[in-house]
């Protein structure tokens, strides 16, 4: 059988070659009777149709973000400033994790069924200037940065001390070339390198979220698998996700030297910029979001990760 | 599977010539790659609905908005005095006019007909008055209209952009450098060829008294001569995007259509709606089945498994651009602009890409060679709107614009396709 | 009808001008740009394109290459064409209304909500099964409409096809809009 994924990154990515390496690991471990054939770069749409087909079955496996069209709650993932640091993100989201079965439980609803996780970075702010006070989030800066249509980014923005302006993400990257913009937030070093480097020149790396994508397969494509497919695949799914916890720290690192080396200033951003930023939007942002959310439900999910 | 591909395409073609609607001739191909290929519909309404809700496509509806209220406005009139205050002393400065004229309309609408539309009904028979023979006026001014495809804003482009993913920016400025080569070639074939006609000439006139003329003329067409500033300034200055500069268009044209051209009135104004809107309807509908057959060729492997076919034949660079040109020639003749356009745009560009020819500079090799499909019989939309506005007959108008098409705009298709400066350079000064 | 399609779609596009123009004004004047204007703004737009081609079908001005007509004689002929081309509309229609059925159905089923202002998508994503039943519905009445033609024949039927003057939907769209040509457009 043949499995369709897809994933939102071009080629030759680090998304791209852990998927390859996938497909090489699943095809080895069934003696070739499955083979996981690629599609890079939103080859079938961007990730909120892809969700949507993987959920009807249309698309068989994705790895990429969860898209919160079909059910809100998905944006828990998103709470801006919800894990300090590497090892305390490993933690939250370990398979087994409460925030893991909650994420599970979400796909689940959506026949979807979760296979891995690949944690991708720290969010920042990419901007095509320098700007005084960036990494400030009292200070007014009055710079327009690109959002992405989702309520905690835009929300994110304006308690950064930024104007988030939505726009479309196809035209996201001609919108900061020619100055409709001055930047864009919600997406990292990572994010930035492939889609924006020729017009980034400052990268605040200001932690603003933590990304972190699923592996997914269409749950009644998983059924139809025998149980030696179906132990092989989580198997393979599982090695993918610690392989990319071991690397994600040093794969960040190396996005933001790339983006120096593109011509970026990285501005230095102290621990206490940092901080200052997290109280402001857990004060101002969780609230609103976990109204949307549902209070009850959003708490719950969240006491764990709030008790630290 | 690309045997299925290719029979859902015959049969697409076939049904297109039998003058079924374009959406169901897409739609005939979807059930060919689906009930006899083992391609799936399921979930492709929901990925095609999502692809309409971009709205980089909004650009489409909006700057066809903006060209028909336009047409209707009375802005052609002041324009066509600017311009014509220049050359119109001259021995065939009347057929520079055309060209000109509809150049400038052409930075203004972003489809090929605006020009006709707008200016053959005042231009065409002060041609004829002039001496010039009402066939060539009209087979030049709709000759001539075509540069609204090719001089920013384009809907052509727009597709294209969205469609292949190329930057819309860079798209328009691709075939600008093509588009202001075609103008200046109907102008030096206009002057060669007026020479036979036997031309009324203007008066001339005092330096002085032309000058003030001039002013006065430039001044009763700067509203007019205003839009492209905004529009293009707009969007090449970083001020807004391509579709909210098409929107800027449309909210500027109404005060200058209903108050200073006075052409707008609330009767056009509803017809220009409707018209642009149903136009539109039409075609985004065609849009929507053709984007998901192209899914289902991407799914399937389609495009990749035919560049592999043809490289088997060949991998001549040179050869292979010259077959594009005539693929795409052959489709121009059948279909109109933005239909040829979906129609091969997903299907070549990676065979394009595959031989070196980048998606800059393959944007204006279809952009030209699907805007000369406008005059190109059998299919000539434009020559047809042309002979209605002109009131000549098709078969008079076919050959006067053959002529303009063979020394007008073929040297410009093979040029585009050899010389990649023609259509990167532009793009590339302004950093793309 | 006419003056239903006149005022709406000419009210829909001019809004969805307007909300355009709105967001280069707030973010590019005022620098305070709305949340989740753009989401508003997709219900318009795609009402928009929806409806424009319902009354493309209506108007029997969808993109078509009427190529075959250049050969064909009479009016005669070109209706037998027409009929053909109409059937084979109809029954592509129906298969691609079949799966727009599907799409509501499963659109009414997942209640999709958009990002910001969690207005449901349904609102728009039922224009699809509309719009393609509805062009269906006026495929069909074309069908009809050409089918007594051919039955009542005589002297309209042996008209010769104008070959001078082609007619193709732009070359309508535009007879529409200019006054001086509105007494003979369609003549
Ligand atoms: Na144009
Ligand atoms: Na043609």
């Amino acid at each position: 059988a043949t499995l369709k994924l897809s994933h939102v990154r071009p080629q030759g990515t680090a998304i791209d070659n852990d998927a390859k390496w996938f497909a090489g690991k699943v095809k080895e471990a069934t003696d070739g009777k499955i083979k996981v054939k690629i599609y890079a770069a939103n080859a079938l749409g961007d990730y909120t149709v892809v969700q949507e087909r993987v959920s009807m079955g249309a698309v068989d496996m994705a790895v990429q973000p969860p898209a919160s069209g079909v059910d809100k709650r998905f944006q828990i993932i998103y709470m801006p400033y919800m894990v300090k640091d590497w090892d305390d993100a490993r933690k939250v989201f370990a398979p087994g994790s409460a925030m893991r079965n909650t994420v599970s439980d979400l796909y689940a609803k959506q026949d979807i069924k979760v296979l891995g996780a690949w944690p991708v970075y720290f969010g920042g702010i990419a901007l095509n200037k320098q700007v005084e006070g960036a990494a400030d989030a009292n200070v007014d800066k009055g710079v327009k940065v690109r959002v992405p249509p989702i309520k905690t980014f835009q929300m994110l923005a304006d308690n950064t001390g930024y104007i988030g302006s939505p726009l479309p993400f196809s035209e996201a990257f001609t919108a900061v070339q020619t100055g409709v913009v001055d930047g864009v937030i919600g997406s990292g070093a990572e994010g930035y390198f492939a889609s924006f480097r020729d017009v980034t020149k400052s990268y605040i790396p200001l932690n603003t979220h933590f990304e972190i994508w699923f592996l997914v397969i269409n749950q009644e494509r998983f059924n139809d698998l025998d149980a030696d497919q179906q132990k092989a695949l989580e198997a393979a799914s599982l090695e993918f996700e610690n392989r990319r916890w071991e690397s994600a720290q040093t794969d960040q690192k190396a996005n933001e030297k790339r983006l120096a080396d593109a011509g970026a200033t990285i501005v230095d951003v102290t621990p206490e910029q940092i901080d200052a930023t997290a109280d402001k939007v857990r004060a101002n942002v969780w609230p609103e979001i976990m109204k949307d959310l549902g209070q009850d439900w959003a708490k719950d999910v969240l006491k764990d990760v709030v008790a630290r | 599977m690309v045997e299925i591909a290719l029979l859902g395409f015959v049969v697409l073609i076939l049904l297109l010539t039998l003058g079924v609607p374009l959406p169901y001739c897409f739609g005939a191909g979807l059930m060919v790659m689906t009930i006899i290929g083992d391609a799936t519909m399921k979930g492709m309404m929901v990925w095609g609905f999502n692809q309409l809700t971009n709205p980089v496509l909004l650009a489409l509806p909006l700057f066809v908005f903006a060209g028909t209220i336009m047409s209707v406005s009375g802005i052609a009139g002041s324009l066509l005095n600017f311009v014509n205050v220049f050359v119109g002393r001259v021995r065939g400065g009347l057929g520079v006019v055309a060209s000109v004229s509809c150049a400038i309309i052409g930075a203004i609408s972003g489809s090929g007909l605006t020009g006709i539309a707008a200016i053959g009904p005042l231009l065409i028979p002060e041609m004829e008055k002039k001496g010039y023979p009402r066939a060539y006026a009209t087979a030049l001014v709709a000759n001539s209209s075509i540069l609204g495809l090719l001089i920013p804003p384009s809907v052509t482009m727009i597709v294209y952009g969205w469609v292949t993913e190329t930057s819309i920016l860079a798209c328009f400025l691709a075939t600008l450098g093509p588009g202001l080569l075609i103008t200046f070639n109907f102008a030096v074939i206009n002057l060669i060829v007026s020479r036979k006609f036997p031309l009324v000439l203007d008066e001339p006139m005092e330096f002085k008294a032309m000058m003030k003329e001039a002013g006065k003329r430039t001044f009763n067409a700067v509203p007019a001569l205003l839009m492209p500033v905004i529009i293009l300034g707009g969007i090449y200055g970083g001020v807004m995007t391509p579709t909210e500069a098409a929107a800027v268009a449309v909210i500027y044209a109404l005060p200058v259509g209903f108050m200073i051209y006075k052409g707008l009135t609330w009767k056009t104004f509803l017809a220009s709606g409707k018209e642009s809107a149903t136009a539109v309807g039409s075609i985004l509908i065609m849009i929507l089945f053709s984007l998901m057959l192209s899914q289902i060729y991407v799914m399937e492997d389609i495009p990749q498994a035919l560049v592999e076919k043809i490289f088997e034949l060949t991998t001549d660079k040179t050869l292979l651009l010259i077959l594009v040109n005539i693929f795409l020639f052959a489709i121009g003749m059948i279909v109109n602009d933005i239909t040829a356009i979906i129609l091969t745009a997903p299907l070549l560009l990676p065979l394009m890409t595959a031989i070196g020819v980048g998606p800059v500079q393959f944007a204006a090799i279809i952009g030209v060679n699907t805007a000369m499909g406008g005059v190109t019989p059998p299919y000539a939309s434009i020559l047809y709107l042309g002979a209605r506005i002109g009131e000549v007959k098709f078969t008079e108008i076919v050959k006067p614009a053959m002529m303009l098409i063979l020394f007008g705009y073929v040297p410009v298709v093979f040029l585009v396709s050899l010389w990649p400066d023609l259509s990167e350079f532009i793009p590339r000064a302004f950093g793309y | 009808m006419e003056t239903f399609f006149r005022y709406t779609l000419t009210l829909l596009i001019s809004t969805v001008a307007g909300f355009q123009f709105v967001q280069v004004i707030t973010r590019y004047v005022f620098e305070t740009p709305v949340m989740g204007l753009e989401e508003v703004a997709v219900i318009p737009t795609l009402w928009l394109y929806i409806l424009g081609a319902i009354n493309a079908s209506r108007e029997d001005t969808q993109i078509r290459a009427n190529v075959l007509d250049i050969f064909l004689d009479t009016e005669r002929a070109r209706h037998i064409l027409l009929i053909i081309s109409e059937t084979l509309s109809i029954a592509i229609s129906i298969w691609l209304t079949i799966w727009a059925w599907d799409y509501l159905n499963y659109a009414w089923r997942v209640w999709k909500e958009t990002p910001t202002l969690y207005l449901p998508t349904f609102i728009y994503d039922s224009a699809l099964f509309t719009g393609l039943l509805f062009m269906t519905l006026f495929t069909g009445w074309h069908l009809l409409k050409n089918i007594q033609f051919m039955i009542k024949g005589g002297p309209s039927a042996d008209q010769a096809v104008d070959h001078d003057y082609p007619d193709t939907s732009e070359v309508a769209e535009f007879s529409v809009l200019d006054n001086h040509e509105e007494g003979r457009s369609r003549g």
